[in-house]
């Protein structure tokens, strides 16, 4: 087991390194620098200039990036050109907002899903099924900035039920009232986020279940006359669990993607949205730092999912 | 990203003069709304003549969107921000502006500084009221004046506002280098710690009466309480971003990073007393902020709404509409020429493609830019009929003609050039026979914009010309930027793109014989001597600028190398229990002159 995650994690090392240098090569390829979109006509381009040659954005690129590795291995991101911060504390500001969004909606997410895939498994073919097919099918089709756009319309503006800005009111007083003001500003993007992200889990579960249904080891319980809810709970729900649970891992680097259409809808100042705001401002530091952390959070998830899976499954283990 | 066209903004322009200006003439409020070429007509003030209701209360919050696609920076120093949304969520604290401007953006007295410019003496002298202080109660000192100058300045500095206009400054220059540990051409006649800063020039000129020129900084900076910060780190510091202090009428209670900023009233400011207790500016994504207003979310708009909101927000209840001309406007440029990297200079090219007077002149008649901006400007935007925007009341030439929709003239001008159609092609050739293609650059906007390129494209397809997109289509707007600031390149003939000016007119660093950003390179002696002239010691007579602002447009509009495309509002929706509300650079009390006559929005 432990050799398993050691050689997974060995392998991540030179994924990471070829991964931070193609990022690194591709952020400088694009056209424009970070001071470009901002200088105004009284600004002499001499002082853009020394701007750029005290940033070291004229060594070539090979020096660039040694530098920015050795500063990497220094907890040293560099500095935001955009906004004249540590890239390192701009990040950690953002991060918790897009967890608490991504942690919530993912809870959601299971919650709805987990029920409804059985459910329909159980009643396969029959009018709980057909509607839950049906539901999960319709919000597999509306594109998920579409929902976002008419949520915060609806739920938003028209009805005036949630925030529609922001992540925590500028009026919150004191610790209960910030973090309630948190959750308040999470509801609605984690709510739509989670009913229209259930399809793959619930399809996956129906699936499993009714596989499980018509096995043999659920014909023998229910010969032995265990009754059926029991049957469900103990013998197939369990084991129709085992590819949602490897799931698991990826799914939080989904939620991630995810965040930059609901971040932005919702003007809501998290990791997806700086993302989108470095790009444009041609932001490097950030972009390679953000693109880094999506990466490994890509890598881990992987890495979970298989942790995962062999906990709950040991044929897979490999020794 | 928001930026459809590179507006490039002139920071400390916008965050000394516009809404954040304060200071304490009341009675120079000016509401005009004076000829400005625009069809609609929009007041700068909303003139609210409501009775304050039983409900209102000011001890009520006025609630502010700040419409913008990313969460603001943050930074609310004014020498080190560099984006408009930062000087906007930080303006009720004043920008920490010197001066008081009239409606042209002359400095007058009465703020937080008078100045006074000796032309014999060479010097400047800023005089502090005795009552300036801080929002933490501390005195504003002359140090603090000088002490922008260091920020702005210093070898390892973050600002971006540094040109070699200051380099006029005694000692600047040196400071700048970093072989001076000061700058020897600011002195202290009452010591640092009076109220008194001199600056010694080695030379005035008449721009120098005018907020926004590019010698005389325009802001304080908190010395005592910023000094032990190294000044590379300032902008990351927490006396910039969490705990700031300001000189303006409200003092800021609460900054959420990228979201939103609240106030409360500053009981030291030395100006009118504000009559709302609180504000709360809260940051608005664009694709939201027609719905807010329409659901009465907030009181008004702190940034600039577009056309297409205009149209939106119209006829919405309970609302008012305010604006004035934007200090900006949108032209075409003819690639003309290089820049000669040698001797920094930009240089004429006689053979160039674009060369010849009358093609650059046929191409402007031959569009319909008065109709595009009536199926598409809402009357927000309007055809420009000159260089100078017209919120510049006495220097814009309201009697230009700029260039309407004239094909027969057009053609004429063609003709006469000898880009003629030749072996029956469609398309005309140059005067030596040759193939003629021409490259239009735009930048990637809206589907507006697409629309607006599209009607440009056919209308030069109509006489003749063979117009194509640079690359086939708009370009995005970094890689627009780069291919146009080569020192030298032939991808662009032509292209479209749009200035933000300073308060103060003076078009040397866009279209001077030196100036980097003169990216179509032209270049006469007439052009040089009268941007010249518009800062001699002629000058410094009022009605003599106005004049030779008046040729140097006439001129412009000849040559055809540079050509006006349009004029456009900033405008706000105002909702209807705001009272006082006025955006006139003349208002130097914006934020205290407000008051609310409810308690709800209505």
């Amino acid at each position: 087991m432990w050799k398993t995650i050691l050689r997974r994690v060995m392998i991540m090392v030179p994924e990471v390194i070829i991964l931070s240098i193609l990022v690194f090569l591709l952020a400088k390829a694009m056209p424009g620098d970070p001071f470009t979109g901002s200088i105004n006509p009284k600004a002499d381009p001499a002082q853009i200039k020394h701007l750029m040659a005290i940033n070291g954005l004229n060594d070539p690129w090979y020096q660039q990036y040694w530098n920015w590795v050795v500063h990497l291995f220094h907890g040293n991101l560099g500095n935001s050109y955009q906004y004249q911060e540590p890239v390192t504390r701009l990040i950690a500001g953002r991060a918790g907002n897009t967890l608490w969004l991504a942690f919530f909606s993912m809870i959601l997410t299971y919650a709805l899903a987990l029920p409804m895939g059985v459910f329909a498994g159980r009643h396969e073919g029959k009018l709980p099924d057909v509607v839950i097919r049906f539901y999960t099918y319709v919000t597999y089709c509306i594109p998920f900035f579409v929902i976002l756009v008419l949520g915060i319309w609806i739920f938003g503006y028209v009805l005036g039920w949630f925030p529609t800005t922001g992540s925590v009111s500028s009026d919150a007083q004191g610790w209960v009232q910030t973090v309630g003001s948190h959750f308040y500003h999470i509801l609605l993007p984690g709510i739509l986020g989670a009913l229209f992200s259930t399809v793959n889990i619930v399809q996956y579960l129906r699936s499993e279940v009714i596989d499980a249904k018509h096995s043999d080891y659920v014909r023998t319980a229910r010969s032995k006359g265990v009754p059926s809810k029991d049957i469900y709970r103990h013998h197939i729900f369990r084991n129709s669990l085992l590819p949602i649970a490897a799931f698991a891992g990826y799914s939080i680097t989904g939620l991630l993607n995810g965040s930059i259409f609901t971040e932005t809808v919702f003007s809501y100042p998290g990791m997806g949205l700086l993302f989108v705001n470095s790009i444009s401002y041609r932001d490097y530091t950030v972009i390679t730092a953000l693109v880094l952390i999506f990466g490994l959070l890509n890598l881990l998830g992987t890495l979970l999912s298989d942790i995962i899976l062999s906990i709950v499954d040991p044929r897979i283990r490999i020794e | 990203m928001n930026k459809k066209k590179l507006v490039l903004s002139a920071m400390a322009v916008l965050a000394t003069v516009s809404l954040a200006a304060c200071s304490s003439k009341s009675s120079s409020k000016s509401s005009s709304s004076s000829n400005n070429g625009a069809s609609l007509k929009l007041s700068s003030a909303y003139k609210n003549t409501k009775a304050t209701d039983k409900t209102a209360d000011n001890n009520s919050t006025l609630k502010v969107a700040e419409a913008n696609d990313s969460p603001f920076q943050g930074i609310s120093d004014t020498v080190l921000a560099t984006n408009a949304e930062d000087s906007d969520v930080f303006s009720p604290g004043g920008g920490d502006s010197l001066f008081n401007v009239d409606k042209n953006y002359k400095i007058i007295d009465g703020g937080l500084a008078n100045q006074r410019i000796n032309r014999k003496a060479k010097t400047v002298t800023i005089k502090l009221r005795s009552n300036a202080k801080w929002s933490n109660g501390m005195d504003v000192t002359a140090k603090d004046i000088e002490y922008a100058y260091e920020v702005v300045a210093n070898k390892n500095t973050t600002s971006q506002q540094y040109s070699s206009d200051f380099n006029a400054i005694k000692g600047m220059a040196a400071y700048h280098a970093g072989t001076a540990k000061t700058i020897s051409g600011i002195t202290y006649p009452d010591g640092q710690k009076g109220n008194t800063a001199v600056i010694h020039l080695t030379k005035i000129t008449p721009s120098m009466k005018f907020a926004g020129n590019s010698f005389i900084w325009s802001t304080v900076e908190p010395y005592e309480y910023i000094k032990n910060v190294p000044i590379a780190k300032l902008a990351s510091s927490t006396q910039v971003r969490k705990d700031p202090i300001f000189t303006g009428p409200y003092k800021l209670d609460k900054v959420v990073e990228g979201e939103s900023t609240t106030w409360s009233t500053n009981k030291y400011y030395y100006g009118k007393t504000p009559q709302i207790k609180h504000i709360n500016i809260n940051v608005v994504s664009t694709n939201n902020i027609v719905k807010a207003i329409q659901s009465k979310k907030y009181d008004f708009t702190i940034s600039s709404l577009g056309g297409t909101s205009y149209k939106q927000l119209k006829n919405v209840k309970g609302y008012a509409k305010a604006g004035q001309p934007a200090l900006a406007y949108s032209y075409f440029g003819f690639n003309v020429g290089h820049f000669d990297t040698k001797t920094n200079k930009n240089v004429m090219d006689k053979n160039s493609k674009m060369a010849n007077k009358n093609l650059r002149q046929a191409m402007m008649y031959a569009l319909n830019v008065d109709q595009v901006y009536k199926k598409f400007g809402n009357g927000i935007t309007w055809r420009a009929n000159t260089l100078v925007p017209p919120v510049f009341q006495k220097y814009w030439d309201s009697s230009a003609k700029g260039f309407p929709l004239n094909v027969k003239k057009a053609e004429k001008l063609l003709d006469e050039a000898g880009y003629k159609k030749r072996n029956g092609s469609k398309w005309r050739s140059d005067p030596n026979g040759k193939k003629l293609v021409i490259h239009f650059g735009a930048m990637t906007g809206n589907s507006t914009s697409a629309a607006e390129y599209q009607d440009y494209l056919q209308q030069w397809h109509k006489v003749g010309l063979d117009v194509q997109f640079t690359g086939g289509k708009t370009m995005e707007m970094n890689s627009f930027y780069s291919t146009l600031q080569a020192p030298k390149q032939s991808k662009i003939d032509i292209y479209a793109a749009a200035w933000s000016t300073s308060s103060e007119p003076t078009p040397t660093q866009l279209y001077g014989v030196t100036a980097p950003y003169n990216m179509g390179h032209f270049v006469s002696k007439k052009n040089t001597q009268l941007m010249a002239e518009m800062n001699n010691s002629k000058s410094f007579n009022d009605k003599y600028r106005t004049k030779i602002f008046k040729e140097w447009q006439e001129y412009m509009n000849d040559q055809a190398a540079v050509a006006p495309l349009s004029f456009s509002y900033n405008w706000y929706p105002v909702n209807h229990r705001v009272k006082g509300y006025d955006v006139s650079p003349a208002n130097t009390e914006f934020w205290s002159s407000l008051s609310l006559t409810s308690s709800k929005l209505q």
